[in-house]
């Protein structure tokens, strides 16, 4: 935890505001640090903020006031392909997954993949390890859209992980999941930060993080209620 | 995996999801290009036949009394004034008898009571060999006709006139045709590439998040537009092309088709009309992606 500290910040924001219109506040005024390679819980009740707190940081949504940089980069300023190489470097498994239906399982994870021109055998490989360790092999070639919310919740996580990003947003993981796959999930999770990537997970699901080592942050209607500290292993 | 690879690949994806959009717009443009080429070409022949037509075309000015060698040039002088001309030729009274009697041939004995100066001196314009000169005739002959000493001005009046006309009328078809085929590749392209775009909304939206870059996203639908431009224009050019085949064939009896040697564009105006369309379709698929392909 400590080489973490010490190691330059992923995610910088400082001061950064949402409001959407007419006049709903969903985050006010957060100022938060995350390390490379941290793993980083964002906890709190439905609408408290979580989910445009990591809309913010992958740029799917502009903040209202603030800044926003992602190593260093002011990700917001950022326009065409130097945005666009940014956002290979940000996995994100979206709360709605945002998969494609009429496509196939591997399909929808290879896209990660596919707009960084990974060669087609690396992609073929890198799918079918996803599937095997989120439990889904038998799921390679089944349309998304037949699958159950269970297994869709995992293609979604496959997909923000199969780039091996430098930054993974992981919106409600294990929404959908029981106890056996939470683990399995969560175990990939861990896995991914232990090789570097710096990851997110948004969530209200306490048996996650109730025994972690790592930092966790509550927001609270869009305010960071406790203050950014280092949760002693 | 290489860009093209990927760029072809979702090519191919879109001209699958929308097939039927994409025949009725490659059916269109086809269409447009064949009504255009067609009339084009109608024109273009027009013009060849009013140059061979030129060839024998000349007016002829009778004049009342032989012009002095000072007379003449001052005529050749206030001619030439007017308009440009291929040549003037001053024709005397005993020339003008020597022709005549050259064209009786066997019968020239029927000109033998005849006095050798009875037909008028003339003056003989050969105009330039194009249209233009073509259109001008009228307005030509009748200022030669107020030329001192002249009696009479003589050409092919009914049929230039004609000519001329068809041929301002050939001009406006091949304009609105031209208009035509502008307005349905622009249009037709932009609306299937918008149907396109908006068919796959959830997947371009999905492509930026992960990163994809505007060249990724785009250059499958600046391709669609290309290849409808070209494959469009290249079926109404060879359907032209077996049109006008089957009408040589068909009507190679009459003796207007006869007499004169129609022929189909030559392959630089073929690669012309090929290019123009390509770079009007893939203009129409450019159009829709600046307002709804915006990383």
């Amino acid at each position: 935890m400590n080489r973490q500290l010490h190691s330059p910040p992923m995610i910088e924001l400082i001061k950064v505001s949402k409001q959407y219109p007419p006049d709903v506040v969903a985050l006010k005024e957060v100022s938060l640090s995350i390390a490379t390679g941290e793993m980083f819980f964002v906890i709190g009740r439905s609408g408290a903020g979580k989910t445009t707190l990591l809309k913010l940081i992958c740029s799917m949504e502009t903040p209202s006031n603030g800044l926003i940089e992602i190593a260093g980069q002011p990700i917001h300023q950022l326009k065409g392909r130097h945005r666009a190489k940014l956002r290979q470097r940000i996995g994100v498994a979206y709360q709605d997954f945002k998969l494609l239906i009429d496509r196939t399982t591997a399909e929808n994870i290879a896209i990660s993949m596919e707009v960084s021109y990974k060669k087609p055998q690396l992609i073929r490989k890198r799918v079918r390890s996803l599937l095997e360790q989120l439990d889904l092999a038998d799921k390679h070639d089944s349309i998304t859209g037949e699958l159950s919310r269970g297994e869709q919740q995992r293609v979604t996580l496959a997909r923000a992980i199969a780039n091996s990003p430098a930054i993974i947003l992981v919106d409600e993981p294990t929404g959908n999941l029981d106890a056996a796959t939470t683990e399995r999930v969560m175990n990939l999770l861990h896995k991914c930060n232990k090789s570097g990537a710096t990851v997110v997970i948004a969530t209200h699901d306490d048996s996650i993080y109730r025994d972690t080592s790592h930092r966790v942050l509550e927001l609270r209607t869009g305010r960071l209620v406790n203050p950014v500290e280092e949760v002693s292993g | 995996m290489s860009f093209w690879f990927t760029v072809l690949r979702q090519l191919g994806r879109n001209l699958r999801q929308t097939w039927g959009s994409q025949l009725m717009t490659l059916l269109t443009v086809s269409l447009s290009v064949l009504i255009f080429a067609f009339f084009y070409l109608v024109y273009t022949n027009m013009l060849t036949l009013g140059d061979k037509l030129g060839d024998d075309l000349s007016l002829i000015v009778y004049l009342e009394e032989e012009p002095e060698p000072e007379l003449q040039e001052q005529l050749n002088r206030k001619i030439r004034s007017f308009d440009e001309v291929e040549e003037i030729r001053f024709v005397s009274r005993a020339e003008a008898y020597e022709r005549f009697a050259a064209q009786l041939g066997e019968n020239r004995d029927v000109l033998s009571d005849m006095p050798k100066d009875f037909l008028p001196p003339s003056i003989e314009i050969v105009p330039l060999k194009n249209l233009r000169s073509l259109n001008q005739m009228k307005v030509f002959s009748a200022y030669l006709a107020r030329l001192p000493g002249s009696l009479k001005v003589q050409y092919g009046q009914d049929w230039v006139e004609r000519f001329y006309y068809f041929t301002r009328l050939l001009s406006i078809i091949v304009l609105l045709s031209g208009t035509l085929l502008i307005l349905t590749t622009i249009f037709m392209v932009a609306y299937t590439i918008r149907l396109t775009i908006l068919g796959r909304q959830a997947e371009l939206e999905l492509l930026k998040l992960v990163g994809a870059t505007n060249n990724y996203i785009r250059t499958p639908y600046l391709l669609e537009g290309f290849l409808q431009g070209l494959l469009g224009s290249s079926f109404g050019l060879c359907s032209l092309f077996v049109l006008f085949n089957w009408i040589k064939l068909r009507f190679s009896g009459p003796v207007l088709l006869n007499l004169f040697e129609f022929s189909f564009f030559s392959p630089t105006v073929s690669g012309t009309i090929i290019v123009v369309s390509i770079l009007l379709c893939t203009l129409g698929s450019y159009a829709p992606m600046q307002k709804f392909l915006r990383i």
